[in-house]
C-alpha cells in the first residue's frame, strides 16, 4: 500500500534526521564527564599525596597508641560533623596536620599499616544546596524541562548510606594498593548504589617502609552536576533550533502546498469534464519553479485553446479553400453543357454534375457551424415561447416527411426563453435530423417539459446506441460515433455541435444518452426560462 | 452594340469559363487578373457592368477597394461581387460598398446571367415611366418587376437583386409558406439555411428603417417565411 504523504508532512520526516543532533551532544556531554572523572582522580591524588607528603618520616605520629578516653571525648565533637558515629581517631596530632589540609568536599583518613584509622577530616556529604531556581522565561524553561531530564539523567544525591560510616574505616581497593607502597586511585558505588565514591590513596613512608596510607575520598556528585548542567543547556538549545527548525519548515512547506493545490485547483478548473478550456489559467509571475510551473500550465492551455478552435475552424477554412476549384468545375461542367454533346456525354455530364450536388451540399454543411458562430456573435435576445417554436416546426417536419413518425409532447404552459427563435428552430432542425438519420424504425419523439427554472427539450429515436463514453465527445466539431450503415447525405458530425453552441448561447447544455426500451439514443437540451 | 462586362477574378480557370458562358450571352466580356490592370482599364473606360472577385491573388481585400474606386468613378455603374467567402460581414461589407449583388462562388452561371440581365434591365428602365401591369400592390407595398424597384407606402427601398426577388417569392402569394428552397430558387442563388435567415433578416431591417412597425414577413418556424397580409 502506497501512503500519501503531503509535503509538509515528507518535510517533517526529513527533520527527524536532525534528531541525531540530541544524540551527539548526549556523546559530548559523556566524553566531558569522562575527562571530568580523570581530573578529579587526579587532584584527590594530588591531595593524599600532598598530605601524605606532610606524613612522610615522622615516625613520632605513627607510635602513639590508642586513647580510648581522648576518643571518647573527640567522638561527641564528631557527632556534629555529620559523619556519624566513627570511631575516633586515634592519633590527634596527624588529626591536627589533616585538619589544616581537609577541603570541604573530600573526606581525608589517615590510616595505619593494620588499617586503624589514625585521623580523619572532613565530610563526604555536603549541605543540599538550595535549587537555584531562575526566574522569568528561564524558569520557565527550566520547569518545563526539568521533569524529563530528571527522567533521562541520572540526578546527585546527598542521600546515601556511607560504608566507610557504618564500617568505621574506609574500605577502597585503594587501601590495599596504598600500603602495600602504591598511590592507587579507586571509584566505587556506595553499597545502596546511590552515589559514587572516588578515593585516591596514598603511602605513607617511614625510610623505605609503609608505615600507613593517607586515603582521600570525594563523591562524584560534582561531577555529576557538572555533567548534567552541560547536558540540560546543550540540550535547552538543540531543542530550541529544532523546534524553530520544524516550525519555519512547517509554515515553508504549508506556503508550497499551498502554492500547488491552488494551481492544481486552477488547472482543474480550466478545463471542463468535456475537456474543452473553460478559462485561461492566471499565469504566476513569481520566479521560482511553481510559478514556471503554472506558466506552463498557462501556455499549454493557451495551445489547447488555438488547437480546439484550428479544430472547430478546420471545416470552414477548408471548404473555403474547397470552393474556388468547385466553382471552376461547375462552370467548367456548364459551359460543356451549353456546347453540342453526344447523349453518351450528356450521361457523364450528369453524373458529374451529381457528385459535384453532394460537394457543394457538404461544403455548405462545414460552413455552417461557423456562419451559426458568427450569428451568436451578433444575435438579439428576445423573449420567445419555445413550446411555439417547436409546434412550428414539428407541423414542417410533418409536411416535408411524411414517411417519418413523430410523437409530440407539449407542456400546457408556455416554455418562456431568452434567445434567438431562428436559432432554436435550427438546433431543433439539427436534434431532429440527427434523430431521423439514425432511426431504424419507431416514432421520433419530441418532448418539450419545463419546470419552475428550466425547460427540457429532449429528441429519442429507436436505433443504434452510442459507444461509452463518447456521449459528451458527440458534441464536438467533426465528431461522427455511430455507424449508420449505409450511404446517402454525407455525416460529417457537425449537427450535435451546432446543438451545443445554440444551448450555449442559451445559457443551457446538451447530453446525449442510450435508451434502453426500446434501445435507441437520446439527446437532452436543458435551457434555462426567462426571466419576467 | 453588346454590352461590355468587366470581369476581375484571379483564378484563370474559372475566369476564362465565366468569360466564355458570358460571350455566349452575347456580352463582350474584358477580364483582368489584377486590381492595378482593371482600374487602368476603368479609368480609360467604364464598362457597362463589373463582376469583381473580392479575393485578387496576395491582396485579399482587393476587390473592396477596387469597388470603391469604380464607384467613385461612375455611380451607376452594376457591380456584382463574386466570392468564394460567405459571411455575413463580407456580404454586409460589400453591399455597402456600394455593389448592387453579393455572390457566391457556388451560383451556377445560368443564375449568373439571368442576375446580369436583370440589372442591365434595371437600369435602362430606371429613367422610363413604370407601367401598372408590371407592378403588384400588396397594401403599402408596391413591387415593379419590370424595373425591380420596392415602395413601401410610395417610399423607394433600395433592394439587392436577391432580396427583391425573395421578397416578389414572398409577396405575390400572402399567407403561402415558402419554404428556403424555393426562396433559394426564386432568388436564384445556393446558399445554406443560415444564409436565408440573414438575408430576410435585412430585407427586414430595410423596411424598418422606413416603418419602424413593419412586420409583413413572418417566420414559420422549421418550414420558412411568409407574408403577412397585415
Amino acid at each position: 500500500m502506497r501512503i500519501a504523504l503531503g509535503i509538509r508532512a515528507q518535510l517533517l520526516l526529513v527533520l527527524t534526521v536532525f534528531l541525531a543532533l540530541p544524540w551527539l551532544g548526549y556523546e559530548y556531554v559523556r566524553e566531558l564527564e569522562r575527562f571530568l572523572r580523570d581530573a578529579q582522580q587526579q587532584a584527590l591524588a594530588g591531595t593524599a599525596q600532598a598530605v601524605a607528603t606532610a606524613l612522610h618520616d615522622r615516625p613520632r605520629l605513627f607510635a602513639t597508641p590508642a586513647d580510648p578516653i581522648a576518643s571518647f571525648a573527640r567522638d561527641r565533637v564528631d557527632e556534629s560533623s555529620g559523619d556519624g558515629h566513627l570511631p575516633p581517631p586515634a592519633s590527634p596530632e596527624i588529626a591536627q596536620i589533616v585538619q589544616g589540609l581537609s577541603r570541604t568536599t573530600a573526606r581525608i583518613w589517615v590510616i595505619d599499616r593494620s588499617g586503624v584509622v589514625l585521623a580523619r577530616a572532613g565530610s563526604l556529604k555536603r549541605p543540599e544546596a538550595a535549587s537555584d531556581r531562575a526566574a522569568g522565561w528561564q524558569g520557565f524553561v527550566q520547569a518545563a524541562t526539568h521533569p524529563l531530564y530528571r527522567l533521562m539523567l541520572e540526578q546527585p544525591t546527598e542521600d546515601f548510606a556511607d560504608d566507610a560510616v557504618t564500617e568505621g574505616s574506609p574500605r577502597g581497593r585503594d587501601v590495599e594498593g596504598a600500603l602495600s607502597g602504591i598511590l592507587t586511585t579507586d571509584r566505587r558505588k556506595t553499597g545502596d548504589g546511590r552515589a559514587v565514591i572516588v578515593s585516591a590513596a596514598h603511602p605513607v613512608w617511614l625510610g623505605d617502609q609503609v608505615r600507613g596510607a593517607v586515603i582521600v575520598e570525594e563523591t562524584g556528585n560534582r561531577v555529576l552536576a557538572e555533567r548534567n548542567r552541560a547536558f540540560e543547556r546543550l540540550f535547552n538549545i538543540v531543542l530550541a533550533a529544532l523546534l524553530l527548525g520544524s516550525v519555519a519548515l512547517t509554515l515553508f512547506a504549508s506556503r508550497l502546498s499551498a502554492r500547488i493545490r491552488r494551481l492544481r485547483d486552477d488547472a482543474e478548473r480550466a478545463i471542463d469534464a468535456q475537456g474543452r478550456v473553460r478559462a485561461q489559467l492566471a499565469s504566476s509571475d513569481a520566479g521560482d519553479e511553481i510559478g514556471d510551473l503554472s506558466r506552463s500550465f498557462a501556455s499549454v492551455l493557451a495551445r489547447l485553446v488555438d488547437y480546439a478552435s484550428y479544430q472547430e475552424k478546420m471545416a470552414s477554412r477548408l471548404s473555403h479553400e474547397l470552393r474556388t476549384p468547385v466553382a471552376v468545375v461547375r462552370s467548367s461542367l456548364e459551359n460543356l453543357k451549353a456546347a453540342p454533346l453526344s447523349d453518351d456525354a450528356r450521361v457523364y455530364i450528369e453524373r458529374a454534375q451529381g457528385g459535384l450536388d453532394r460537394l457543394t451540399a457538404i461544403l455548405a454543411r462545414m460552413t455552417e457551424a461557423t456562419r451559426l458562430e458568427q450569428a451568436l456573435k451578433d444575435a438579439e435576445r428576445e423573449r420567445f415561447d419555445a413550446a411555439a417554436v417547436v409546434a412550428g416546426c414539428v407541423d414542417g417536419y410533418r409536411l416535408a416527411f411524411p414517411q417519418v413518425a413523430i410523437a409530440l409532447a407539449l407542456p400546457e404552459a408556455p416554455v418562456p426563453l431568452a434567445g434567438a427563435p431562428e436559432l432554436f428552430a435550427q438546433m431543433l432542425d439539427k436534434l431532429f435530423a440527427n434523430a431521423m438519420e439514425f432511426s431504424t424504425g419507431g416514432a421520433v419523439e419530441i418532448r418539450l417539459a419545463r419546470d419552475d427554472a428550466t425547460a427540457v427539450l429532449s429528441v429519442a429515436n429507436e436505433g443504434p446506441l452510442l459507444p461509452a463514453g463518447m456521449e459528451d465527445r458527440l458534441f464536438d466539431s467533426m465528431v461522427s460515433v455511430r455507424d449508420r450503415g449505409g450511404a446517402g447525405a454525407p455525416h460529417l458530425g457537425l449537427g450535435l455541435y451546432i446543438v451545443r453552441l445554440v444551448a450555449q448561447f442559451h445559457g443551457g447544455n446538451a447530453i446525449a444518452a442510450n435508451r434502453v426500451a426500446p434501445a435507441g439514443v437520446v439527446v437532452t437540451v436543458t435551457l434555462p426560462l426567462a426571466e419576467d | 452594340m453588346s454590352r461590355r462586362i468587366a470581369l476581375v477574378e484571379d483564378e484563370p480557370a474559372l475566369r476564362a469559363n465565366v468569360a466564355d458562358a458570358l460571350s455566349r450571352q452575347g456580352y463582350d466580356v474584358a477580364t483582368y487578373a489584377a486590381r492595378e490592370d482593371a482600374l487602368r482599364a476603368f479609368r480609360t473606360r467604364l464598362p457597362d457592368l463589373a463582376l469583381i472577385d473580392i479575393g485578387l491573388a496576395d491582396d485579399v481585400d482587393g476587390g473592396f477597394a477596387l469597388c470603391r474606386e469604380l464607384r467613385a468613378l461612375s455611380a451607376t455603374v452594376p457591380i456584382i461581387f463574386l466570392s468564394a467567402r460567405d459571411s455575413d460581414f463580407d456580404i454586409v461589407a460589400g453591399l455597402r460598398l456600394g455593389a448592387d449583388d453579393y455572390l457566391t462562388k457556388d451560383t451556377s452561371l445560368p443564375h449568373l446571367a439571368a442576375r446580369i440581365s436583370a440589372l442591365f434591365r434595371r437600369s435602362d428602365l430606371v429613367n422610363a415611366p413604370p407601367s401598372t401591369e408590371d407592378v403588384i400592390r400588396r397594401g403599402p407595398l408596391e413591387l415593379d418587376t419590370k424595373r425591380y424597384a420596392v415602395r413601401w407606402n410610395g417610399t423607394r427601398i433600395e433592394l439587392t437583386l436577391t432580396e427583391f426577388w425573395m421578397v416578389h417569392a414572398l409577396a405575390r402569394f400572402p399567407g403561402h409558406v415558402k419554404d428556403r428552397d424555393s426562396l433559394m430558387r426564386d432568388a436564384r442563388i445556393v446558399v445554406d439555411d443560415s444564409t436565408i435567415t440573414s438575408h430576410v433578416k435585412r430585407i427586414r431591417r430595410k423596411f424598418q428603417a422606413i416603418d419602424p412597425a413593419f412586420d409583413c414577413i413572418a417566420t414559420v418556424y422549421g418550414v420558412g417565411y411568409r407574408w403577412g397580409a397585415e
